[in-house]
């Protein structure tokens, strides 16, 4: 059986760093508050944010950075992954990586989709008139 | 090259023990109904899988034989079209959700890997159990569409029929959620087993080639698998509350059904076949008393597979309105998934040529699947262009060739594996002549009911239609003798197989020279599967084992007193 | 270390472990590393599960971003602000449970399992107002989409209520026959029945057309069959006048009728007759015949002088032909004939609770704006089953916590699960901006 018992007493008082004896890290209560903070402290931030009109677009783009930052605080210090084995932080990454392979490739199907006329049977369209299109 | 001259056999070798000989093997250790219904091992719950997926292939094949009667003559023959759009619908259902797709994984994964793999049991032994009863809960709401109406919209649920039908389509939509979950829990314990349960010596370039298949399988498993369970949820959601997601009336786009459906069953295609690769790597190794030639290829390519399968799920959508620069894309990418398989099946011929090879029902599968894969997956090139795709989509063409890769791969490497694997967990040899008889009956058959297809694709038959121009009848014709040429042969199998559970004769620990480590364990496995803690041998090296007797086989370095290579200890893991 | 030693499962020292290290694992480390990497890719299944949300998403706001910039206003930011405050704490009390539980704190780790818990409920409890809100102002997903107030407080035509600012809303349920075969339109019209003795001129009605019964439908009532002794049939090609009169019986309607006595409310008398039909609107022409149709009046007495809400007054023909079968292209470009969601009335300062800015007017929403709320309520939705279940995992917890089953090698169960809701909150912190705080 592997042994790690005699080494527990020496850690696990308040303030344990990257613990390399017990069976994972423990998180510093500064860390935990301090990301804690900076979350709630960026909420406020995009949330206000809002209120200044830098054109839809560059507000779009400054909401997805500020939660592009939470996300990755939430990931690296709540969740671990600063201090966990580089293969979890791959398996995470995949998953990224298939859903924004899902949403480009999607969108830049339907980005190309033209106009679709809908008509009745009692109206039809009339005749184009013109080359024949390529597109 | 393995010896197989008696005179050089010691004595020691041809009494050592076959079976476990300190406590009873799993299939005994504890009885009652209980003991299987709330059991933690995997060779029990492998099993348990074995026989629903059998029943299940049974009944899609009752499925395809009824069209395929009612395909004999133009018009109705047997039943009208809304039956008939019924029969092919669950055929393709059952077929894909309860057989193909779990069936080497589930049931030979389930029973075999661990033990391959040297370990006592999977990572998470109860969450294989759950994943066991939601394939049962799946698979039973799926038969259950059956008598609550049916299912007609095709096994693939395009909107906005699917929206509109009377059919029960709610009822296998939740099956259909129920069974992905099953896939997905499977997949995940088996990336953590792999990952963590491999002993010391066994590195990654010492596993079998079987187990980096289910590998690259569960990375597919875990992640395109919730894709499909969003999407059929979407689409229950969709038919109960017209949310309009779907619907063009409110909005919606019928066609992100299709981008939703096939980001999923494509990965879902290639976790039906890598498998079947894994498998058919170990039938010819062994049946050709060679190692695998270029295993670090095959091993690679299955991990290509598994992340090019993500790239390419457009090619089922070229006529579907997809756009041209999609269409483009897609296509180009559709050639580039088809270079890992070819990689694999130049390797197995390469280890066929100047191979020790012996015709058992095992290498009589392994042989079909390289002439039918070949076939099958030259034949998805032909979808992948273009302009070809638009004469041949929705023909018979496409249903030759995915039978060709689905069936004449996938089930035919499944048969290849039951049949190589059966004296392992039940203990029984199947009979052999029985073996080959259906093998070849199941490769003559398959032929004559899929061949013909291609003809009629390719001169403009459509699939899924119950009426047909008279041109065509003689190809639906040859079509459905073969289909059951091939049911009956494979009606037969099964009824042999489980014959031989009770009336078979014992087999012995390794009746095939295989040199992985399930081989080591004794026959039928303990219910941590190994006795003594098994030695990790070179990967595919035959030179140490010799044929004792009729279909049994032994390692020459057992004979001696003092072994050279040191045990595994039940503690030391590889676990990185 | 508080209250470490409360059980006897706090294993530290040689081969004395927890009892929940299964037998297949070498020791309490194996088991961690496994279920770790296992908890890791459950979470990645979950990215993908969200995945398909996401790329309908994106694909409607590239696609219809006019949809969501009216629609997103609906969405109070204020409770999604206050929803992402609450899961970011209940993400650190469960990052912090999971500390607690490796240092054996065994009365902190209850105290943060129980916070996370109630967080998550008041996560649930802020997500049931607003849809429960929404639910009563029909601001639905897609087939169910049907506001009756704008965002700007402007109230809307809705399927129920054609008539904002009206009180009711006349609907003739008969279609007649034209004399050519074919087939006439119903009729709709809007009165504001505030205003008594108000004239409704609804056009359309077909010559020749018998109207036997009237059926009245006032909210808060039974709908009541009110028949004519004789059917009246309407000789104008063009107007059907209806007459609704707030009792006083004959008065007002200028012409004199036959005096009943007691009347039954409602009740329904043909108001005139005229030989003429005349082209104007007004009720005194009316009743005095002038113009050149002759017309059919209908008076629709009710016996007080109560304003009635979504009235309705509905005419039934002899021999009602049924309604041709629903065409669903018809049915998408009659949608978009059909003057729903155009013709909003003058703003009504309705005080609303979501809105606390300036009343603006916006105008109605453009078309297949219940696609917003689709993918509003599929996201949300789902994510609210996700807090659910978390709700449900952490009771769990919560009962190992109090028998003292978490150990410092073994409480992989905390872990795991504070992982699972670390990406609960994750996808809440994109959720948040993409929906809430759309410019």
């Amino acid at each position: 059986m592997a042994d790690h018992a005699e080494h527990h007493d020496d850690h696990d008082h308040g303030d344990a760093h990257g613990d390399a004896h017990g069976i994972s890290h423990v998180a510093t209560i500064k860390t935990l508050v301090g990301t804690g903070g900076t979350l709630l402290f960026l909420t406020v931030v995009t949330v206000l944010a809002t209120k200044i009109d830098f054109g839809a677009n560059i507000n779009l783009a400054i909401a997805m950075v500020i939660a592009v930052t939470k996300a990755t605080l939430v990931v690296l210090f709540f969740m671990h992954l600063r201090y966990d084995r580089l293969f979890h932080t791959v398996v995470f990454v995949s998953a990224i990586c298939a859903a924004s392979l899902f949403v480009g490739f999607t969108l830049m199907d339907s980005s190309q989709y033209q106009h679709t006329n809908i008509w009745h049977p009692s109206e039809p369209p009339a005749a184009p008139v013109g080359p024949r299109p390529t597109g | 090259m393995a010896t197989t001259a008696t005179t050089a056999i010691p004595e020691s070798l041809k009494n050592l023990p076959q079976g476990p000989v300190k406590e009873p093997d799993f299939l005994h250790v504890t009885k009652g109904w209980k003991s299987w219904a709330f059991t933690l091992d995997h060779k029990r719950i492998g099993m348990m899988y074995l026989f629903g997926i059998l029943f299940s292939l049974l009944l899609g094949g009752t499925f395809a034989l009824l069209l395929r009667t009612e395909l004999w003559s133009p018009g109705k023959t047997i039943v009208g079209a809304d039956t008939y759009n019924q029969f092919f619908t669950l055929h393709g259902a059952v077929m894909v959700f309860l057989v193909i797709i779990p069936g080497i994984p589930a049931a030979l994964g389930n029973i075999i890997m661990p033990i391959q793999l040297g370990a006592p049991d999977v990572a998470f032994p109860r969450l294989n159990l759950s994943s066991f009863y939601l394939w049962v809960s799946g698979a039973t709401l799926l038969v259950l569409t059956i008598p609550f109406g049916g299912l007609d919209t095709g096994w693939t649920l395009y909107t906005p029929y699917s929206l509109e039908t009377k059919t029960a389509v709610m009822v296998a939509t939740m099956g259909v959620f129920l069974l992905g979950f099953s896939s997905i829990f499977t997949g995940l314990n088996f990336l953590v087993t792999i990952h963590k349960f491999r002993p010391q010596g066994m590195g990654w370039f010492q596993l079998p080639l079987n187990i980096w298949a289910i590998y690259g399988t569960a990375i597919m498993q875990v992640l395109a698998t919730p894709v499909l369970g969003i999407t059929v949820l979407l689409l229950t959601v969709e038919r109960f509350g017209h949310i309009g997601i779907f619907d063009p009336t409110l909005g919606g786009d019928p066609v992100l059904f299709q981008h939703f459906f096939w980001f999923y069953s494509h990965p879902a295609v290639y976790i039906m076949i890598i498998p079947g690769m894994g498998v058919v790597s170990e039938l010819i190794s062994t049946y050709a008393r060679k190692p695998i030639f270029g295993y670090r290829f095959v091993a690679y390519s299955s991990l290509s597979l598994a992340l090019l399968s993500f790239l390419v799920w457009g090619h089922h959508m070229f006529v579907s309105g997809q756009s041209r620069l999609a269409n483009m894309v897609f296509s180009a990418l559709t050639f580039t998934v088809g270079i890992p398989s070819a990689i694999k099946v130049f390797n197995w011929v390469a280890t066929l040529y100047k191979g020790d090879i012996r015709l058992k029902t095992g290498m009589l599968y392994a042989l079909s699947f390289l002439l039918l894969f070949t076939i099958g997956g030259l034949t998805g090139l032909f979808l992948g262009i273009l302009s070809v795709d638009v004469h041949l989509h929705d023909t018979y063409f496409v249903v030759a060739h995915f039978h060709y890769v689905m069936m004449g791969s996938t089930l035919v490497a499944f048969l290849g594996a039951l049949h190589h694997w059966w004296p392992k967990f039940t203990g029984k040899m199947y009979n052999e002549s029985l073996g080959r008889m259906c093998a070849i009956g199941v490769f003559i058959g398959f032929n004559t009911t899929f061949l013909p297809q291609f003809v009629m694709g390719a001169r403009g038959m459509p699939r899924r239609y119950w009426d047909y121009d008279p041109q065509y009848q003689v190809f639906h014709q040859i079509s459905t003798i073969g289909a059951f040429i091939l049911g009956i042969s494979l009606f037969i199998t099964v009824v042999y197989l489980m014959a031989s559970f009770w009336t078979g004769p014992k087999a012995s620990r390794n009746p095939w020279g295989g040199s992985s480590l399930e081989w080591q364990a004794p026959t039928p496995p303990t219910l941590y599967n190994f006795e003594t803690p098994p030695i990790v041998h070179e990967l595919y090296n035959y030179d140490d084992l010799v044929e004792v007797a009729e279909d049994r086989w032994e390692r020459l370095s057992e004979a001696t007193e003092n072994q050279s290579a040191a045990p595994v200890a039940a503690g030391d893991k590889e676990h990185h | 270390m508080s209250g470490g030693h409360d059980d006897d499962d706090a294993g530290h020292g040689h081969g004395n472990q927890s009892r929940f290290i299964q037998h297949h694992y070498d020791d309490a480390q194996h088991q961690f590393d496994s279920g770790k990497f296992g908890i890791w890719l459950f979470l990645a299944q979950e990215v993908l599960f969200f995945s398909a949300l996401f790329v309908a998403y994106v694909l409607y706001r590239v696609h219809h971003p006019e949809i969501y910039s009216y629609a997103h206003k609906w969405l109070d930011v204020k409770y999604g602000a206050i929803n992402t405050g609450v899961l970011i704490f209940s993400s650190l009390t469960a990052a912090w449970a999971v500390r607690a539980a490796q240092l054996a704190q065994r009365t902190l780790l209850i105290a943060c399992l129980a916070t996370t818990i109630l967080c998550a409920c008041a996560f649930l409890g802020i997500k049931y107002i607003e849809y429960s809100h929404k639910i009563h102002e029909h601001i639905l997903f897609g087939h169910y989409f049907d506001p009756c107030i704008s965002p700007g407080g402007e109230e809307l035509l809705t399927k129920n209520n054609k008539c904002p600012g009206t009180k009711g809303s006349v609907t003739w349920d008969y279609v007649a026959v034209n004399p050519d075969n074919s087939v006439g339109k119903a009729l709709e019209g809007c009165f504001d029945a505030a205003k008594l003795d108000q004239d409704l001129k609804l056009s359309g009605v077909q010559a020749d057309c018998q109207v036997e019964t009237v059926k009245i439908e006032m909210k808060g009532d039974k709908e009541v069959e009110v028949g004519a002794p004789t059917p009246i049939t309407n000789q104008c090609a063009d107007e059907l006048l209806v007459v609704l009169n707030g009792n006083r019986g004959m008065e007002g309607t200028g012409k004199e009728l036959e005096k009943e006595a007691a009347p039954k409310f409602p009740c329904w008398r043909p108001a005139y007759q005229p030989a003429v039909c005349p082209t104007t609107t007004t009720l005194d022409q009316h009743t005095h015949g002038v113009g050149d149709k002759p017309q059919v009046g209908i008076l629709v007495e009710y016996g007080d002088h109560e304003e009635r809400e979504d009235i309705k007054v509905k005419a039934k023909c002899k021999d009602a032909v049924p309604p041709p079968p629903i065409d669903p292209i018809a049915k998408a470009a009659e949608q978009k004939k059909e003057q729903l969601g155009t013709k909003a009335i003058h703003p009504i300062h309705v005080p609303t609770t979501h809105e606390e800015h300036e009343i603006e007017s916006l105008g109605p929403p453009p078309e297949h704006t219940g696609m917003f709320f689709t993918i509003y309520f599929a996201m949300t939705g789902l994510h609210g089953v996700h807090v659910l279940v978390g709700i449900l995992v952490f009771l769990w917890l919560l009962v190992r916590a109090i028998k003292g089953h978490f150990t410092p090698d073994y409480f992989g169960p905390v872990d795991f699960a504070a992982l699972y809701w670390h990406i609960v909150d994750l996808i809440w912190i994109f959720l948040f901006p993409l929906l809430y705080l759309i410019h």
